[in-house]
């Protein structure tokens, strides 16, 4: 146990609090032994509306994982999202002073925090500045340039940014609940790290988170993160919609949902009408399934074109060649990844959280994967190779960097 | 006081609706619950026997009732204020029950709560709302009232007359109409009664109401329905939709805390408990719930009581709803007797019976009654408004207001009208897509 460790990923979703704690062991593998979830109440469209409430729900789930795992949490990776956040590619530069013209680790340094350093709204800060590429004298594609020479070096970054004050109130929920928050990462990002293989980050994959009350994108193409978005729609604007629609309470609306819902609309039905008449709640309704189809399948091609048209003007639409991998409670909607697959022509599957290990059916739930994103994030950002030296510091602060956190 | 282990209940009677309601309450009894009758006429309190009375203004009205007279009733609880503030003294929690629309009890029931409430009792207003037909002016007193008491008191349960008669529908007598609403009315106050004082299965405390009602200035409403059924579920959630208290569903859509209370024998099934508790929730999403249950019954009787406390809504909201005809109050007991016909001072019957078209005039619910209002013609009436509107003072303060749109185009947006709206190119995603795409639902 002396050379494993506990990391926590903590997400306050829109539907559910999740809190989900893995054991990193010396071979980097995470491996997840607990899970806590409780029903959220406080939350809309991603972002925290009512604290006391979400205080309560999130002690539920960390308590719930506590007796699971059978650990004492004491600090967590915090998912972050909302319509605030933003996803851009910044480039820095950096003239190489030494006298050897040889590129060290405080070139590299500088030439992150040159392309740090951009123009944005005065209350925003960034999350994550993640690396893509160096280019030394106009060499693309270099990975890792230290020890090489040249005079003038560059760098692309990926950088999320959020604004402070609306980061801050999950942080100070957690905190005010005698919990450390060790560091926050952007909910896509985290599903994108639970979701992909190396190999579909090589190829290039968009991820779509589709929550309760956001949904995230992320696109990986050539191993590294070429761009991220959020859309402050979510399965909630299923619901209401079928709540307006169908003229049913919200809460029959969300089961109406959950049981006949599909993404697709299926002019073959045999029997179009649920009879509700035995119902509790709304004695003697009748409900056309293919108006529930309708306006569900309406909803979600909205937010596919809009992620597409996105893509599009970002201009990485033709990168994706590993095709869309979903997730979050929205990936379980019946033929989701039939109509994903129309809307971006491209080959759509659900996301298998398959890079860790651990209790199975945890890990086969695509609402998960954010969670489990946020363990490999914190392994990442924790990781300390004992006994290997100069090359076991270079891997982790190359990791550190790669996913470095700027509050 | 507190020699009891259990909470000092009292009810407090106030008015001549308000004490008939104490005194059915009492005759039932209830170990722990003292009742006291207040009122300004000496005939309703000489037909009180089980509950303590007390007759207010013993010097101002002379014993004759107050006669719907605000400023006469103001001054007969004013002359009594020290014993009222002995009687609130050292209580856990008050019942201030009262009809509203007449004089004693409109006016000594926000009193009554406010002294209540400065001695720390948690405070649950009562109050029954007159029949539309008995005029707007008693209508809107009824609503001022209640206004008043939500504020002096922590949740008021209002029970509507007119609400029973349009469940009860067009064939009940006056007779049977008042019975079933003060049978309604009884009912739900012993219920929940009963559910701090017996011992409980799963126990709802004294505790769990206060934190529940406390400071909310809310309206609510209390249920209590009855099943002989060992299948109670479906049968119980019939009778709570029908109940007038429940407003058609609506009082849940509106609730924040929601107290459901079994009492039943030893029987009780938890999977039809489970099922009752599914499809309240299912109704009421995001709302605390809190579930109590006893086995105390010696017959096969179940009694559901369901306290729904509701959102604390602005005054102006308020008006809406009783534009909307959900307050619709009126006294009961006033129409009960043929002496009560006759005018009793002011005016209040002399449109009996005339649906005019004043009687919701939300707007105008909350302003003192002008004297014989109905008497002036419409065109007087603008050019009243004129005139007023050319005397107000502050012109400039209007420069503040904000220009309201025009609901042209009624979306609802649901659950997420108060959040940030999510706008895309102009487009706001917050509305359902196939309205927006112009698709029709045949």
């Amino acid at each position: 146990m002396s050379d494993s460790q506990i990391i926590v990923g903590l997400e306050i979703g829109t539907s559910k609090v999740c809190a989900v704690v893995g054991e990193v062991s010396g071979n980097q593998v995470a491996n997840i032994i607990g899970l806590g979830q409780s029903k959220s109440r406080g939350v809309r469209k991603g972002e925290i509306v009512d604290a006391s409430v979400v205080e309560e729900d999130v002690r539920n789930a960390i308590v719930e994982a506590e007796h699971m795992a059978d650990v004492e949490i004491q600090s967590v990776f915090l998912g972050v999202t909302g319509s605030h956040m933003r996803g851009f590619n910044n480039t820095g530069v950096h003239p190489v002073v030494s006298a050897d013209r040889e590129i060290n680790d405080a070139d590299v340094q500088d030439v992150i925090k040159n392309a740090k350093a951009v123009n944005l709204p005065s209350d925003h800060s960034v999350v994550h500045v993640i690396r893509q590429h160096f280019s030394v004298d106009g060499q693309d594609g270099i990975l890792n340039p230290e020890g090489m020479l040249g005079v003038k070096m560059e760098v692309d970054v990926h950088v999320v940014s959020g604004r402070y004050n609306r980061l801050q109130n999950p942080i100070r929920l957690v905190n005010g609940l005698h919990l450390q928050v060790e560091n926050i990462a952007f909910n896509g990002l985290a599903s994108a790290l639970a979701t992909l293989s190396t190999e579909q980050k090589e190829l290039g994959t968009l991820v779509i988170d589709l929550g309760a009350g956001s949904t995230e994108y992320t696109i990986y193409s050539g191993g590294v993160i070429k761009h991220t978005g959020v859309l402050a729609v979510g399965g909630d604007h299923v619901s209401n919609d079928l709540a307006y629609g169908l003229k049913v309470p919200l809460g029959r609306a969300e089961q109406l949902k959950v049981d006949n819902g599909s993404a697709v609309i299926d002019a073959e039905l045999n029997d179009p009408i649920i009879d509700l008449s035995t119902d509790n709640i709304i004695p003697g309704k009748k409900i056309n399934l293919n108006h529930l189809q309708m306006i569900m399948s309406m909803r979600l091609r909205e937010i596919f074109e809009l992620i597409e048209n996105d893509i599009k003007q970002a201009g990485y639409i033709d990168y994706l060649r590993a095709g869309v991998v979903l997730c979050g409670g929205g990936a379980r909607t019946p033929y989701i990844t039939k109509l994903a697959g129309e809307v971006f022509k491209l080959p759509a599957a659900i996301g298998r959280s398959s890079t860790v290990s651990g209790i199975k059916n945890a890990l086969d739930e695509p609402e998960f994967s954010t969670s489990i994103g946020l363990i490999k994030f914190g392994a990442f950002q924790t990781q300390t190779i004992p006994n290997q030296g100069g090359f076991g510091r270079a891997l982790r602060k190359q990791f550190v960097s790669l996913f470095g956190v700027r509050k | 006081m507190k020699e009891y282990d259990l909470p000092v209940i009292r009810f407090i009677g106030l008015g001549e609706t308000g004490v008939k309601l104490v005194e059915t309450l009492a005759m039932i009894g209830l170990n722990g619950v003292e009742s006291y009758s207040l009122d300004t006429d000496n005939r309703s309190l000489s037909r009180c026997h089980q509950s303590k009375t007390l007759l207010l203004g013993k010097s101002i009205p002379c014993g004759l009732g107050a006669g719907g007279d605000i400023a006469f009733a103001r001054a007969a609880i004013e002359s009594d204020r020290d014993y009222l503030a002995k009687l609130v003294s050292e209580v856990d929690l008050v019942f201030v029950i009262a009809g509203m629309g007449g004089g004693t009890g409109t006016e000594a029931a926000s009193f009554v709560a406010r002294l209540a409430k400065e001695a720390g009792a948690l405070v649950v207003g009562v109050a029954a709302t007159p029949f539309n037909c008995e005029g707007s002016r008693r209508c809107n007193k009824a609503a001022g009232g209640i206004r008043d008491l939500k504020q002096s008191s922590d949740v008021v349960f209002h029970f509507s007359n007119e609400e029973v008669m349009h469940m009860s529908g067009g064939e009940t007598t006056l007779n049977m109409a008042l019975e079933t609403a003060n049978r309604y009315l009884c009912e739900s106050v012993l219920g929940l009664c009963r559910m701090l004082i017996e011992p409980g299965l799963l126990n709802v405390s004294f505790g769990d109401l206060k934190s529940s009602m406390k400071e909310k200035n809310s309206l609510g409403s209390i249920l209590c329905v009855e099943s002989d059924r060992v299948d109670f579920a479906s049968d119980i959630m019939e009778k709570i939709l029908a109940h007038p208290s429940s407003l058609n569903g609506k009082a849940f859509r509106e609730a924040t805390t929601l107290l459901v209370h079994f009492s039943g024998n030893d029987n009780l099934s938890l999977a039809e408990i489970n099922k009752v508790i599914e499809s309240i929730s299912l109704c009421a999403s995001a709302v605390d719930l809190i579930v109590g249950a006893t086995d105390s019954s010696k017959n096969s009787l179940l009694q559901v009581t369901l306290v729904i406390v509701q959102k604390s809504k602005t005054i102006s909201s308020l008006m809406e709803t009783n534009e909307s005809k959900d307050f619709t109050p009126n006294e009961a007991h006033n129409l009960s007797g043929p002496e009560n016909f006759m005018p009793s001072g002011d005016n209040s019957y002399v449109n009996l019976g005339v649906k005019s078209k004043s009687a919701n005039r939300g707007g105008f619910a909350f302003a003192p009654p002008a004297p014989a209002l109905e008497t002036i013609s419409p065109e007087m009436k603008e050019s009243l408004l004129e005139a007023a509107a050319n005397q107000e003072p502050n012109r400039k303060k209007r420069k503040g207001i904000k220009q309201e749109m025009l609901p042209l185009e009624i979306i609802s947006k649901g659950r997420f009208e108060k959040s940030e709206p999510t706008v895309h190119k102009g487009e706001d995603l917050d509305q359902p897509t196939y309205i927006r795409r112009g698709i029709l639902l045949n």
